[in-house]
């Protein structure tokens, strides 16, 4: 708790972490609202966007894409703190590594919490606006997709996590993170098989929000192997678990 | 007394640079101990390893008798090479992350202000203050939960000459409280002043340690002059306890053999019915004395 609240000093009057979170908020909204007349399968998504219950898994997709915004914000706080000298300074005042990871992953789990919640909101009031059902079974039909996102979501922090503390300096983190995400796996995704590349963890966190209509593209191609979104929460999890003991380690053996 | 700090045989090595080999030595309550030695020699290295932030390739070290610890770092105050803040948070809410850190007394923050000067400047964001404040920010959060050890690194680096004395002067007002402070400078003149011990480094090597006085300071030397200098160097000839002498321009340098001090020569000089119109006790110049403690089995 007292992790928590150092970090909230540190964040509440640093105006580069709430411009980033107003744009990752700003950018979500604008694009659930232009999202109906997106083309997806070859047809365009029309009002049936902002139907109830598949709305969870369609704006948890859109979402997903945004998760490498909130994964840059959380690198640019850790190398922040390389760059101010502060983790030094916190580990001679008395914080231990652990800690340091410990008290960023609050922070992650914060991010995640408020970006689920802010895609809740979100669909509660396009859903109550636009879907024709508004049964209450309908609205919480599909409801559990938010939690798949909500794992993704603390899945692509940590993952900017491991980058920020094995690179140090936030442009390089930048770009290693980037680079890694939408460039190295998957090329190598390519050159796997796809049972094994299922089980990368770029991918793993993708299933979690699967692409809406996908049982229509599988039906015109060979079936994806990717995992459902309930499969690929173990593995999500266990990523999670080494991205961090990785951050540890990291920590653990360089010098600050 | 009690150990505060003991190293031993602590080693750190950077790829092939040796930047501190095998440093032995232990720090007593109450002392002020100065880590001495030119930029590079390994000052910085040692006070890392003993606050935890870089891992030292061999040896140990104890505080207070017991491995490093959140128990032991809450009793050391330090601040290493430079000031370390938010540069977007005030004085204030800087320190009231390191009170939160440290689980200090916010109440302490305010007094700690008001000790290093900047109660009137603590609404100020850190990145608007000079060198010197950052410094006097940097030692107040250092004291923030009243250690029994303060560990300064360079702390009047950069600072101009008011500033030097004002935090020489803070430093030893905090050790007139009864702390430990362990110092490191590569500013001989800066260490004599203030500390009662002297550790010297060269390039990672422990050349000398010992109390102040038995380091730095070998004979003094006098100089003196007089309206009429001849019959002075003439008396000087005789005199069996002065070690060497010498003239330079109006003025005579000389070295007296131990147990000697300049009241002697006055006396004598006095006799003869020769009056100095100067007599001055010099310390041996300290770059000399320290040119010739890092030259032995250089």
């Amino acid at each position: 708790m007292n992790l928590l609240q150092i970090e909230f000093r540190k964040i509440f009057l640093y105006r580069t972490f709430w411009v980033i979170l107003g744009i990752y908020a700003l950018l979500l909204l604008l694009s659930i609202y232009v999202s109906k007349s997106v083309l997806i399968s070859g047809q365009t998504v029309g009002a049936s966007m902002f139907e109830f219950p598949g709305l969870w898994a369609r704006f948890s997709f859109i979402a997903y894409f945004f998760n490498l915004l909130l994964g840059i914000l959380i690198i640019v706080l850790i190398t922040d703190e390389y760059s101010f000298r502060t983790f030094r300074q916190q580990v001679i005042d008395g914080l231990s590594r652990k800690e340091l990871v410990l008290a960023k992953f609050c922070v992650a789990l914060g991010l995640a919490v408020f970006s689920t919640v802010f895609l809740l909101a979100l669909g509660l009031i396009f859903g109550l606006l636009f879907s024709k059902d508004k049964s209450f079974s309908a609205v919480l039909g599909q409801i559990d997709h938010l939690s798949y996102f909500f794992v993704q979501s603390v899945g692509y922090m940590t993952l900017a996590m491991f980058f920020a503390f094995l690179v140090r300096k936030s442009g390089l983190a930048i770009i290693a993170y980037l680079a890694w995400a939408k460039l190295v796996e998957p090329i190598i995704h390519y050159q796997l098989d796809d049972s094994l590349d299922k089980y990368m963890p770029i991918k793993v966190f993708g299933s979690l929000t699967p692409t809406p209509g996908q049982e229509i593209i599988d039906q015109l191609t060979s079936p994806t192997q990717a995992l459902s979104p309930a499969w690929a929460v173990l593995p999500a999890l266990g990523y999670i678990g080494l991205l961090l003991l990785g951050s540890y380690l990291l920590l653990r053996f360089r010098d600050l | 007394m009690a150990t505060v700090l003991y190293l031993d045989e602590l080693s750190k090595k950077y790829g092939s640079l040796q930047a501190l080999d095998r440093l032995t030595l232990q720090v007593e309550a109450g002392s002020i101990y100065g880590l001495l030695g030119p930029n590079g020699s390994g000052k910085t290295t040692t006070l890392g390893m003993v606050l935890d932030v870089i891992r030292p390739s061999g040896g140990s070290f104890l505080w207070f008798g017991k491995s490093i610890s959140k128990e032991t770092k809450q009793r050391v105050g330090a601040l290493l090479e430079t000031p370390n803040f938010y540069p977007y948070l005030t004085a204030k809410r800087n320190l009231q992350v390191i009170a939160d850190v440290k689980q200090a007394d916010p109440k302490n923050i305010n007094k700690m202000l008001d000790l290093v000067g900047l109660g009137t400047r603590s609404h100020t964001t850190f990145k608007g203050f000079s060198l010197g404040m950052k410094q006097r920010l940097a030692l107040a959060a250092a004291m923030l939960n009243d250690p029994e050890v303060l560990v300064l690194d360079e702390p009047t680096n950069g600072l101009d000459p008011q500033g030097i004395a004002e935090v020489r002067d803070l430093i030893l007002r905090i050790a007139g409280q009864g702390k430990t402070i362990v110092l490191a400078s590569h500013l001989l003149d800066e260490v004599e002043k203030v500390c009662t011990h002297v550790a010297v480094l060269q390039s990672g090597r422990l050349k000398a340690n010992g109390p102040v006085g038995n380091i730095l300071s070998a004979q003094d030397q006098l100089l003196i002059s007089a309206e009429n200098l001849a019959p002075v160097l003439q008396l000087l000839e005789r005199l069996p306890y002065v070690a060497q002498f010498g003239q330079e321009k109006e003025d005579i340098t000389l070295t007296l053999t131990e147990g000697y001090t300049s009241t002697d020569l006055n006396r004598d000089m006095f006799a003869q019915g020769i009056v100095l119109s100067q007599l001055l006790v010099r310390r041996k110049s300290l770059e000399a004395q320290f040119l010739e403690i890092t030259k032995e089995e250089a």
